[in-house]
């Protein structure tokens, strides 16, 4: 669990860097801006993990899933994220896929292993 | 399948992401009763946060910035963004504009049913920050 309240601050660095990029080359960005946006992202995260957590108790899931993210993004009135979260979502998953399609064959080999190498692999799909 | 999309966004998709996972899931965890997290979930929180991020600057500099470039982004955009923005409800304790909320919706209110012709009654109210 969290254990300091900084473990819920997102890195500095990154942050500065994705604003950066989201604006015009000749832009800055006051230290105090940038700390807001840094701390409007981390309760942002909050925010939308609890409400997509909320709509899967609602259907009787325990844990959310990444339909429950897109389905809540949409109700809190940013549908805009959905499209491209989703494309980046296919070729996420699709890069999964061809991950386990390769650890796959070279496991191939050891029969004995294979049962085990296949519920490995599904235990990996969801670390806690 | 391979089909151009319309793409809203500039950049192309892909499945990398800038900030870290781990971070994320703390955060994640922070809120959440019941664990499980599942990787997919948490790439896709992730990228979802880096997309406000992009979000909420790239809206507060065009916001404030609409005629000349090139200026330097401060937290009063910020705040004036979160003020009038829907969607952004969720932050206006997060990001408080300079003066109080309920003296700014105050104000709001006597400014549309009165016309701004007699505020001063208010003035008692003011004196926090």
């Amino acid at each position: 669990m969290v254990e300091r309240i900084e473990d819920l601050n997102l890195p500095n660095s990154v942050i500065a860097r994705i604003i950066k990029e989201s604006l015009p080359e000749s832009a800055s960005v006051s230290k105090e801006a940038r700390a807001a946006i840094a701390r409007a992202a981390s309760v942002f995260a909050i925010f939308v993990t609890s409400s997509s957590t909320a709509l899967a108790h609602k259907q009787n899931h325990k844990t959310i899933t990444a339909k429950d993210i897109l389905q809540t993004l949409a109700e809190l009135d940013f549908e805009s994220f959905v499209p491209s979260l989703t494309q980046d979502l296919e070729i996420y998953r699709k890069m999964v896929k061809e991950k386990k399609e390769i650890k796959a064959s070279k496991k191939d080999t050891s029969t004995a292993e294979n049962a085990n190498a296949s519920t490995a692999a599904a235990a990996e799909d969801a670390t806690e | 399948m391979v089909e151009p999309k319309i793409q809203p966004v500039e950049r192309p998709p892909n499945a990398d992401t800038v900030l870290p996972l781990s971070r994320v899931r703390t955060i994640m965890k922070s809120s959440m009763d019941t664990g499980l997290i599942t990787n997919e979930v948490l790439f896709l929180m992730t990228k979802c946060t880096e997309m406000f991020v992009r979000h909420l600057a790239g809206e507060a500099y065009a916001d404030a910035f609409r005629q000349q470039p090139g200026e330097s982004l401060k937290y009063e955009h910020l705040s004036q963004l979160v003020n009038k923005s829907k969607n952004l409800e969720f932050l206006l304790q997060i990001v408080p504009e300079k003066i109080r909320v309920h003296e700014f919706q105050e104000m709001l209110r006597l400014n549309r049913s009165a016309g701004s012709d007699d505020d001063d009654s208010e003035s008692g109210s003011e004196s926090d920050e």
